[in-house]
């Protein structure tokens, strides 16, 4: 379980605090998709339950424990980064046990092989990295941190650099983790319909402050304030609209 | 390109046949031939072809001596000069200092490309020397200044440089999620250092070794003021080449030699780009903190750079404005006056000026065509081939070894000692940089211009002068600017094509070397500093004054921002 108490930062320099007295909790295996516009904080969120960054005030608490003077190191917690950052050196195989080298404790190689076979990446193990689609180095990605057993699991826009159908079946396959490990996931995303389709919670973010925090179907139904309803809901009505158009438009043409 | 061939393939098919004419028969002439006439020279013999040439060179102690002289500092500097290069791109990157800093660090940097390398050789003795800067703080050496030690001190400040930028630009494109990956993955920071930091420039770190080898092992300036003894084969071909009794037989097979460890780097430079770790654009930044002994430890190594490198070139800034150096050290400006009012050195200036300017405006002008001919023409594939082969041997070709090569060419001819062989030459020693600048400009430009043009009824000359060149003005300016100052700074390409009136700079600093007037050499370095500094003002402020460029420029940035967003 993961509980962030008034988390604020602001950066040294800066005259406004990036994220502004943020509070949630999350159950174990449970996915919260983090969604907001550009510079709303998203990431800056993520660096400090991650470890990078530590907040100007409140706290982090993982399981009970309060981890927010706890170096990123020790903290347990792993990132897949929008730019999946494997080392092209290296083939998927060496990739995805690379932290066994530090922790060979972490994972057996029975448990290694499992998450193999999870993920569908036993023909890959050999290629390198330039040889391996989206969809595959995301996998790897994934099986990369899943080798350390992480207690927490961080995904920056895991799924912008997809496309269509590997977008769908990576999306089953972040649910199957979180449920099978579980595992809680926090995404960050700028997508609401990505946010809506794969998350038990959602938090949307709002100039620096949280602007709603609730299961999908909270946020369709009642949305907090105008911008959520601007943010998620009209996105999604615009495309559920263009798709009748398109619909009508082509009935039109078959029945003419 | 395939949409222009394919969409409409008659469209500036005359003109660019017409164009790729004279690009190749200039080409053809000014490299081609030359390169063979070196080639040819070398196999001639007294009594025609014959080996005898090659067995002499080769049966004889001299040349083992001096190619083993070549690469052993060569090597010595080369891995100096990345090691020096790499830390401070690494501390650069590494520390994230404010950008006052970094942009100072390369401004101390950028000095070193607007003097000629035959200055460092003078500087080092300035500096090291029994009376010099360094000397009079710290005392006297232990070791001599002329030969190795004064080879490697000088080659070392004149290479880092290039293998910075190198290295730098290299570190742009460097992931920094590498980092945090690496720290989550449990790496210490020695496994760190080599996979986020290392690792991903590996090929760089290569290139900039090569490149600084072969930078060294090729240039005839530092080894032509301070080798002494300590022969090296650029001035061994030197020697055959303008010695008491000239011996071009066996200066053409000297310079057959130098070609080769040139074109081995080439090839192996080929190969060294692939070890990066490719990022398509630059990388984001990062919210990892910076460790402060990292900083502290960067910060100290980076003045300690900027140091070395201002201590050698301090004596270029000082000389010309006081008395009489070393003796009179009081501020003055007689030693400047008196030197400008020299007829040489004025007329060796205006010399230089006017070749670089020349080098300008028909380096752009060929460069330019090469690269439209290569990326946006209608020709077969072939002919963009071609271009691209051409580039490839000049960047192969050493300044000294083209030199020789016009002089067997051209010598007895009406080009033979004229500002025109001194452009000519220039532009082809440096023509690969320009030409790949402009074709990157081209390839990114949009592929329907010409068509559109063609629509509107432009002719294609017309759509050139009104579209294509207009859209790579700022390439061009960046070209000019790269032509100009480097017309001003060689020696290896001029250096037996000047006559006694077409004397530039850096000649003439070497003939004054003969003189002694080593205050007229350090007032002629700062002639052509202060040129290029300002040329290259006025080239970066160009944009910013003339509306159009300005646009290009406020698009490029977009670009670039969005790229690396």
């Amino acid at each position: 379980m993961l509980e962030l108490l008034r988390v604020s930062k602001q950066f040294r320099h800066s005259k406004a605090p990036v994220l502004r007295d943020v509070s949630f909790t999350i159950g174990d295996g449970e996915i919260l998709s983090v969604l907001g516009p550009s510079g709303c904080g998203k990431t800056t969120l993520l660096n400090l339950i991650l470890g990078v960054l530590e907040p100007s005030s409140g706290s982090i608490l993982l399981n009970g424990d309060d981890i927010t003077a706890v170096s990123m190191r020790k903290r347990g917690i792993s990132v897949v980064f929008q730019d999946f950052a494997l080392f092209p050196n290296l083939s998927a195989y060496q990739n995805i046990v690379y932290g066994l080298h530090n922790h060979p404790d972490a994972s057996g190689k029975t448990e290694v092989d499992e998450l193999i076979e999870l993920l569908d990446l036993k023909p890959h193990l050999q290629k390198r990295i330039s040889e391996l689609s989206g969809g595959q180095k995301q996998r790897v990605a994934i099986a990369r941190t899943l080798v350390l057993k992480p207690r927490l699991l961080l995904m920056d826009e895991p799924l912008s650099a997809l496309d269509g159908m590997i977008k769908e079946s990576i999306k089953a396959l972040i649910r199957k983790i979180a449920q099978k490990y579980r595992l809680t996931t926090i995404i960050v995303t700028h997508d609401p319909e990505e946010a809506l389709s794969l998350s038990d919670h959602i938090m949307i973010l709002h100039d620096s402050k949280v602007a709603q925090f609730g299961t999908p179907r909270e946020i369709l139904e009642s949305p907090a304030d105008e911008f959520v309803e601007r943010f998620i809901c009209r996105q999604l009505y615009i495309k559920r609209d263009n798709i009748m158009k398109l619909f009508e438009g082509v009935s039109a043409r078959e029945v003419a | 390109m395939r949409q222009v061939r394919e969409g409409n393939s008659a469209f500036g098919l005359t003109e660019q046949r017409l164009m790729f004419v004279a690009v190749a028969a200039v080409m053809g002439a000014a490299l081609i031939i030359p390169l063979c006439w070196v080639f040819e020279t070398s196999f001639a013999g007294p009594g025609g072809g014959s080996l005898e040439y090659w067995v002499s060179v080769f049966s004889k102690k001299r040349l083992l001596r001096v190619v083993g002289h070549s690469f052993t500092v060569s090597s010595i500097v080369a891995v100096v000069s990345t090691a020096i290069a790499f830390l401070c791109a690494y501390f650069i990157w590494a520390c994230r200092f404010p950008r006052i800093i970094s942009q100072l660090f390369r401004l101390v940097l950028l000095t070193a490309f607007f003097l000629p390398s035959i200055t460092y050789g003078f500087a080092v003795i300035y500096s090291f020397g029994r009376q010099g800067l360094i000397t009079s703080l710290l005392g006297k050496l232990p070791f001599s200044i002329y030969g190795f030690n004064g080879l490697l001190i000088a080659g070392t400040v004149y290479c880092t440089p290039f293998a910075f930028m190198l290295l730098q630009n290299a570190f742009l494109y460097v992931n920094r999620n590498y980092q945090t990956v690496s720290a989550m993955l449990g790496d210490n920071l020695l496994r760190t250092f080599w996979m986020t930091a290392f690792r991903p420039v590996a090929g760089a770190v290569c290139s900039a070794f090569l490149l600084t080898f072969f930078l060294n092992f090729t240039d005839f300036g530092i080894p032509s003021s301070i080798a002494g003894r300590y022969e090296v084969v650029p001035v061994m071909l030197y020697s055959y080449m303008m010695g008491a009794i000239p011996d071009f037989g066996r200066g053409a097979v000297v310079a057959m030699l130098m070609l080769a460890p040139s074109v081995i780097a080439v090839v192996l430079l080929r190969y060294a780009s692939r070890l990066n770790f490719v990022s398509g654009s630059a990388s984001a930044s990062s919210d990892m903190p910076v460790n402060p002994l990292l900083r502290i430890c960067g910060l100290a190594f980076l003045m300690a750079v900027c140091l070395m490198i201002f201590s050698v070139l301090a004596v270029v800034f000082v000389v010309p404005f006081v008395e009489n150096y070393p003796y009179k050290m009081n501020f003055s400006l007689v030693t400047l006056k008196r030197l400008l009012s020299d007829e040489s050195i004025a007329s060796s200036f205006r010399n230089s000026v006017w070749v670089a300017s020349l080098t300008v405006i028909c380096g752009c002008a060929l460069c330019y065509f090469a690269a439209l001919l290569s990326k946006r023409s209608v020709l077969p594939r072939w002919a963009g081939v071609l271009m691209d082969f051409f580039a490839m041997l000049t960047n192969t070709v050493p300044g000294m070894v083209l030199g020789v090569g016009f002089m067997f060419c051209f010598g007895g001819t009406f080009l033979m000692n004229s500002f025109a062989i001194l452009v000519l030459c220039n532009i082809i020693h440096f023509f690969t940089t320009p030409y790949l600048m402009c074709s990157d400009a081209l390839s990114r430009m949009n592929r329907g211009y010409e068509i559109t043009s063609a629509l509107m009824g432009d002719s294609y000359f017309q759509a050139l002068r009104r579209v294509i060149v207009p859209n790579s003005f700022l390439t061009l300016c960046s070209v000019a600017s790269y032509l100009f100052i480097n017309a001003m700074v060689t020696i290896s390409a001029v250096v037996f094509l000047c006559g006694a009136h077409t004397q530039v700079m850096t000649t003439r600093i070497r003939e004054m070397q003969y003189y002694e007037r080593f205050d007229a050499v350090f007032v002629l370095s700062f002639l052509i500093f202060v040129t290029n500094v300002a040329v290259k003002i006025a080239f970066d402020l160009l944009p910013a004054y003339i509306p159009a460029l300005r646009r290009s420029l406020r698009r490029r940035r977009e670009a670039a921002a969005a790229r690396a967003q």
